[in-house]
């Protein structure tokens, strides 16, 4: 996955006041970590389970980080 | 518009070869958008030759270390880079819908992401049954961030083993999927060469994991506090690691630590090459772990 380039992360957190850095570190780690399982051998119920907490916490961040 | 399509060999690779090491760059008919809602849109590539004949050119340029100042080097080796196929295929024409459809575009980020069971039979339409990797082009007028998949491998099928402290496992020639890549046309610098790095790797036999986020174990990254002296022990010989992640540091909420870096004045590939100290990407190398597997598994791959 392609890094954020710095410059970015500042306008988020120029744009954001109640954004931290510590909240986009989570949310690029959570992106980066999708590509780290196979999703075709992803179907046990854990795996399944850990896919939805992170979806969810990446749609909470998304919201909040990206927010117009 | 009637469906056509205009497929280009950039590079021939070993011809000797009935199954050359080939990395295929396809322009994505239809997008997915967003990511899994099953609504497919005509990708703007599709109308936009120049630019994708434009982005293969960028990709064989970052491949093959030909990018102004670019210092990593490992693909243009003598040994190596004459042996790699490239092919470009672009596409235009067909109905969007899920059978063709290479990329989508996340709904919870600016990532697009490729579709990576779609790629072997598209493919395959066009004659083209060998594929190692394969970077999906998109001019996506929203999402414009790359993002990869890892190879899985065909382990029932032979390779070259080799060892880490973590036991035996295998550079295997063959895969069941293709390592993909999902790259917009306007994609610069590192970019393409980072991606490969992650798309050359396995599930089964090494990943390459990104570097610049607390990262899960991988062949490039492993967590532990305080840092071990050995990252290591590829093929027996013992690696270092980076204490310090040399011109970056490692955040203190992290538990991850990587390898030791060819130079430490500059970020690995596969950390935030955009943070390169004097502003130039292209100075960055990968760590050397990195450096020494991708090598060997395209070298295996070579040998088929």
């Amino acid at each position: 996955m392609e890094p954020l380039k710095p410059q970015i992360k500042e306008k988020i957190l120029d744009a954001i006041p109640d954004a931290n850095p510590e909240e986009i570190q989570e949310y690029e780690r959570l992106l980066a970590e999708r590509f780290t399982v196979d999703p075709d051998l992803a179907t046990a119920p854990d795996a399944l389970d850990a896919h939805d907490a992170r979806e969810k916490r990446l749609e909470e961040l998304h919201k909040k980080l990206f927010r117009k | 518009m009637p469906p056509s399509s205009v497929k280009k060999t950039i590079r021939s690779g070993d011809t000797s070869k009935q199954d050359p090491f080939t990395i295929i760059v396809v322009s994505n008919p239809a997008l997915e958008a967003p990511w899994k809602s099953g609504t497919f849109v005509i990708d703007p590539i599709t109308s936009a030759q120049a630019a994708f004949d434009a982005c293969v050119n960028y990709i064989e340029s970052s491949l093959f270390g030909t990018l102004p100042n670019q210092r990593e080097q490992f693909i243009a080796d003598p040994t190596i880079a004459p042996k790699i196929r490239l092919i470009s295929l672009f596409i235009t024409g067909l109905t969007p819908q899920p059978s063709c459809s290479l990329v989508a575009q996340d709904g919870a980020s600016n990532l697009l992401v490729a579709r990576r069971n779609v790629f072997l039979s598209v493919l395959a339409g066009y004659g083209l049954n060998v594929v190692d990797v394969a970077y999906a082009v998109s001019l996506s007028q929203s999402h414009t961030r790359a993002s990869a998949w890892y190879t899985t491998d065909d382990d029932g099928k032979g390779g070259d083993t080799f060892t880490l402290k973590g036991g035996t496992f295998s550079h295997r020639y063959f895969n069941l999927i293709p390592g993909t890549v999902a790259l917009h046309a306007t994609s610069n610098s590192l970019t393409a060469l980072h991606e490969f790095g992650h798309a050359l790797s396995s599930y089964s036999n090494g990943s390459v994991v990104d570097l610049y986020v607390d990262s899960s174990s991988g062949l490039n990254n492993k967590a532990e506090r305080p840092i071990p002296a050995q990252f290591d022990t590829y093929k027996g010989t013992s690696m270092a690691s980076d204490s310090a992640r040399d011109g970056l540091g490692y955040p203190a909420s992290w538990v991850s630590y990587h390898c030791e870096l060819l130079d430490p004045a500059f970020p690995a590939v596969m950390d935030n090459y955009w943070m390169a100290h004097d502003g130039i990407p292209e100075h960055c190398q990968h760590d050397r772990i990195t450096r020494e597997f991708l090598r060997d598994r395209l070298s295996a791959k070579i040998s088929r």
